[in-house]
């Protein structure tokens, strides 16, 4: 028997951390423009100790103005989207759930065009239209998805595909109704997008909202272990499982709020990162949950590169690239019985 | 055939001087529930009162056909329900009003199977009953892995310890889920309808453990059953429902009549007492045939 | 085997170890993100705070507004451009600035030199570290064509973007004052300008009291789409005699071709960089049902304009006296053919004279 430990559980952690610097690095090092490690290196020292005006000025624009933000972003998002899979996986306990499956992307996308048509100027107004469309749609469907007082798995996974359903096609009455102008740029969001930096203030309100998101879904990785082997079992093994169950939806669905707002529908990491970590780590949620958020931003930091430099300078959007490693890894592990 | 009637026998002939000397573990005095849709509407189904205790080191069956009541009055004796009228204690507490986590301490309830998902390793199952005794992350400590490796041997499934839940047969998977309920440490195990996927063979030797279990480790161990012939043989008392109603509470021998049996499981049956004071239910030949 | 007697799980010594252990990992969690977070954060609020831009050594500006109330600070010397859609290369061009443009879009194609540019992607989703990387002294965005992320996100960084946003022939040449403006090219910028107004007021004289013909711009033909009463496209038409039968307030509505055999407009209008693949298209829309009952098509009357239409630059206008000619024929000195279809394709563009 090899009960999971701090110790494995810190070193797997710690390991796929450094993989996940690695790849900071690379993403760093990478792009239309090319910049040495060695010199990468050596400023982010600088950088690190203050001294970052002995830098040349295109050089600390395009590596700490633009690229740093946009692999930040992705770090944020891939982990946002692979915990909230891995939730919602143990939550409604089926293997195929994603973080999109019940209509939050949707809904946040509903949002965002509703306020980009109310407040074309305003420039917040897209994250912010999102995160209240989501905000709005996890209300509902967690009201769809109640019964006699609790949430039921079955009838929020309903609830949930049905209102995805439905505000995708209002999405799409939206954008051919009205007037084309500023929805380009929502359309294009819609696809999944790093490229564009977000300000840094709302940086700093991602990453808080990321750490407690994952922070509060953490503090039920124990139960959700048991929640996987049956309610009824979980329940007599003295887990709280109604209240299990709503942080998880809440902080999940916030969790893909979030990413949402911050870079559109990104597809396909939420529903195969956890799937991957179990492949490799195990099943237990007490360590599948930080090594999803680590390797999901593993992943979204290295499909991001690939996407804005495979065809430079065009930019590939980062939802192609998953889709693209995506869609044969899902075979692979279809085949292998996804077990 | 022989080592059955044998140990059977030799349980028997334990039972009797012990038996004033056990303590009541489980009282349900006077229990009752009905389901209904909404506060003003009529019950869907009601379980009438219904009283029985069962003491440490006993083996309780509640048997009934189905639709009976029986994992009404599971529930109510696990806590999950509150009665409508009367009492479920365990050691003298409400099982309703303990806490989840204390009342998982103390009650292990063995459910009808699960599909499990994911491929969690059996040794790693069975540390999931310690989960009512740990904080936060519960990861496992050094006693909890001895108490759970513990628990597998006495199910006979130590060696089971590192194989993949998915991969073990059903009488397998019955023993890993037993394991887990032991883990917990409790004073009352329940177990609701065990037998159901399980060759006679299986049936058996679970029924026998469970015997040993409670005996060994002074648990009162309650089975939902319908099978007749195992509550006649393992059962120190029976509780007999029957369109939620309770209709006798006793020993196999006491409640084992014939035209009760047959009135309950609508059954041409006959009834005769075998060794060691425990009746054996026989299903007549023909309907035509009249009993002998 | 005998299962010793349950210890009981208040044990201090255990509940003592379980608690330095979570005490641990949460230590190990804060110290984590830190890293993870807290040093990018650091670096980034330094730099940001730092004077942004890169005008090292050009410390005087002159403050502008763009076409969308945007203040702009743009340095003096204006050596390095970077545009961001193909109808303000053309303008910088026209302007005689080719030489100072630094980089263009994928869809830059006029003039040819244009193309011999470097290119940050396209303009929808330009590569923002290719456009820094070029050092430029200006960036042009256009609002039609660009995502406002794209030139906020520019801005943020402190490169100077001057935002045009032209919705009629007149708008259009307005952004090429206002252009001449910003690159202080006003020498170039005026006569360009004055022979633009000159020659769209010598159409209007020359068609005035001409009725309009009644006309459908074709964006697309499966599904049918047309032009909004708001484009420039559409103010074109009205500069050149015409009417677009279409009157809708979305930008490129979709039409339906039943309601356009109903209204029967005079003359159908294409745009093209290719007259004969389009001439085949056009030909085999004859056989279509709906389209074969169009009067403009069994007749002929289709103009097929080059794609400067579609574009808000100098071109525009000798796009527009073309159509101008094919839909009155008879306001025009030498008198146009009556001989339809006509192919109106530009080809010297609107140069500095």
């Amino acid at each position: 028997m090899r009960p999971l430990t701090l110790k494995r559980l810190l070193w797997t952690c710690g390991a796929l951390a450094v993989v996940l610097l690695a790849c900071m690095v690379l993403a760093l090092n990478l792009g239309a423009v090319p910049i040495s490690v060695t010199d990468l290196v050596l400023n982010l020292g600088r950088v690190a100790i203050g001294q970052s005006d002995q830098l040349p000025t295109e050089y600390r624009l395009i590596v700490f103005d633009l690229r740093l933000p946009r692999i930040l972003l992705g770090i944020l998002v891939g982990a946002a989207l692979s915990v909230s899979g891995a939730s919602f996986q143990a939550m409604l306990r089926n293997p195929l759930a994603d973080p999109f499956i019940l209509g939050v992307s949707s809904g946040a996308a509903v949002g965002s065009i509703l306020a980009t048509l109310i407040a074309p100027r305003f420039t917040l107004i897209t994250p912010l239209g999102a995160f209240l469309g989501a905000i709005t749609t996890i209300a509902a469907v967690y009201f769809l998805g109640r019964r006699e007082g609790e949430l039921d798995s079955t009838t929020l996974l309903l609830g949930g595909v049905i209102s995805a359903s439905f505000l995708s096609a209002i999405v799409m009455f939206l954008m051919t109704a009205l007037t084309g102008r500023d929805l380009r740029g929502t359309v294009f969001w819609l696809m999944g997008d790093l490229s564009t930096p977000i300000q840094p203030g709302l940086q700093w309100i991602f990453s808080v909202g990321l750490l407690a998101g994952i922070g509060a879904i953490y503090t039920t990785a124990a139960d959700l272990n048991l929640l996987l082997t049956g309610e009824r079992e979980a329940i007599h093994l003295g887990v709280d499982v109604t209240r299990v169950k709503l942080v998880v939806y809440v902080s999940a669905s916030l969790l893909t709020g979030l990413a949402v707002s911050a870079s559109g529908t990104i597809g396909y990491v939420g529903l195969l990162v956890p799937h991957a970590v179990r492949l490799l780590f195990g099943p237990d949620y007490r360590l599948l949950i930080p090594a999803s958020a680590l390797c999901g931003a593993i992943a979204i930091v290295l499909a991001d590169t690939l996407a804005r430099t495979v065809a430079a300078p065009t930019e590939l959007p980062v939802g192609a690239m998953t889709a693209m490693a995506g869609a044969p890894l899902f075979i692979y592990l279809l085949r292998r019985g996804m077990r | 055939m022989s080592t059955h009637e044998t140990s059977t026998q030799a349980l028997g002939s334990r039972e009797k001087p012990a038996k004033t000397a056990r303590t009541v573990r489980l009282n349900v005095e006077q229990a009752s529930f009905a389901y209904a849709a909404s506060a003003e509407s009529a019950p869907t189904f009601t379980l009438g009162a219904t009283s029985f205790q069962a003491r440490e080191r006993e083996l309780v069956a509640i048997l009934g056909p189905n639709a009976s009541g029986k994992s009404t009055l599971l529930r109510l004796v696990s806590g999950t329900l509150a009665p409508l009228s009367g009492r479920v204690e365990l050691d003298g507490q409400e099982t309703s009003r303990l806490d989840s986590r204390t009342r998982a301490q103390r009650i292990a309830v063995v459910h009808q199977e699960s599909p499990i998902l994911y491929a969690a390793r059996a040794g790693d199952f069975v540390l999931q009953g310690r989960h009512p005794y740990g904080r936060a992350l519960r990861l496992a400590t050094t006693e909890d892995v001895a108490i759970a490796r513990n628990a597998l041997a006495q199910v006979g499934a130590e060696h089971l310890a590192s194989r993949t839940i998915g991969e073990l047969s059903g009488g397998e998977k019955q023993r890993v889920i037993l394991a887990r309920a032991l883990a917990q440490q409790p004073r009352l195990v329940l177990l609701d309808e065990p037998t159901l996927h399980l060759d006679i063979g299986a049936q058996v030797e679970l029924l026998e453990r469970l015997r040993q279990l409670a005996e060994e480790n002074q648990y009162a161990v309650v089975i939902v059953t319908h099978e007749l012939a195992l509550a006649a043989e393992f059962a120190d008392q029976v509780v007999l429902l029957h369109h939620g109603t309770c209709l006798r509470v006793g020993s196999p021998a006491a409640v084992y009549q014939r035209e009760l049996l047959e009135q309950v499981f609508e059954a041409p049956l006959d009834v005769e007492l075998g060794p060691a004071g425990r009746p054996r239910v026989h299903l007549r030949a023909g309907r035509t045939e009249d009993a002998t | 085997m005998k299962f010793k007697t349950r210890p009981r799980a208040s044990d201090s010594a255990n509940a003592g170890c379980a608690k330095t252990r979570t005490a641990a990992l949460r230590l190990w969690l804060a110290l984590f993100s830190w890293l993870l977070f807290g040093i990018p954060a650091l670096a980034q609020t330094q730099t940001v705070n730092a004077a942004s831009g890169l005008q090292d050594a050009a410390p005087v500006s002159h403050s502008f507004t763009d076409e969308i109330g945007r203040k702009v600070e743009v340095p003096t010397v204006v050596k390095r451009i970077v545009s961001l859609a193909p109808n303000l290369t053309e303008i910088v061009f026209a302007l005689g600035e080719g030489d100072h443009l630094a980089g263009d879009t994928d869809f830059c194609d006029y003039p040819a030199e244009a193309t011999q540019k470097p290119r940050v992607g396209g303009p929808i989703n330009p590569n923002l570290e290719q456009v820094v990387a070029l050092a430029p002294d200006l960036v042009l965005a256009t609002k039609a064509i660009n995502r406002r992320e794209t030139v906020e996100a520019l801005a943020r960084i402190g490169l100077p973007v001057f935002v045009t946003d032209p919705h009629s022939v007149d708008d259009m040449i307005a952004s090429v004052e206002h252009i001449g403006n910003v690159l202080h090219a006003e020498k170039t910028a005026a006569p360009l300008v004055e022979d633009l107004r000159e020659r769209l007021s010598n159409i209007d004289r020359r068609i005035a009291g001409a009725l309009p013909r009644r006309v459908l711009f074709v964006v697309w033909t499966e599904p049918l789409i047309s032009i909004g009463r708001g484009t420039f496209i559409a103010d074109a038409l009205r500069r050149a005699g015409a009417r677009s039968v279409v009157d809708a307030s979305a930008e490129w509505p979709r039409v339906n071709l039943e309601e356009i055999v109903r209204l029967q407009p005079e003359v159908l209008v294409f745009a093209s960089a290719h007259a004969g693949d389009t001439q085949h298209d056009i030909d085999m829309l004859r056989a279509r049902p709906g389209w074969r009952s169009l009067e403009a098509l069994r007749r002929g009357n289709i103009v097929i304009i080059s794609d400067a239409i579609n574009r808000p630059a100098p071109r525009l206008v000798d796009a527009v006296e073309q159509l101008a000619r094919a839909f009155h024929p008879d306001s025009f000195a030498r008198g146009g053919s009556r001989a339809t279809p006509a192919y109106f394709a530009v080809e010297a563009c609107a140069c500095a004279r």
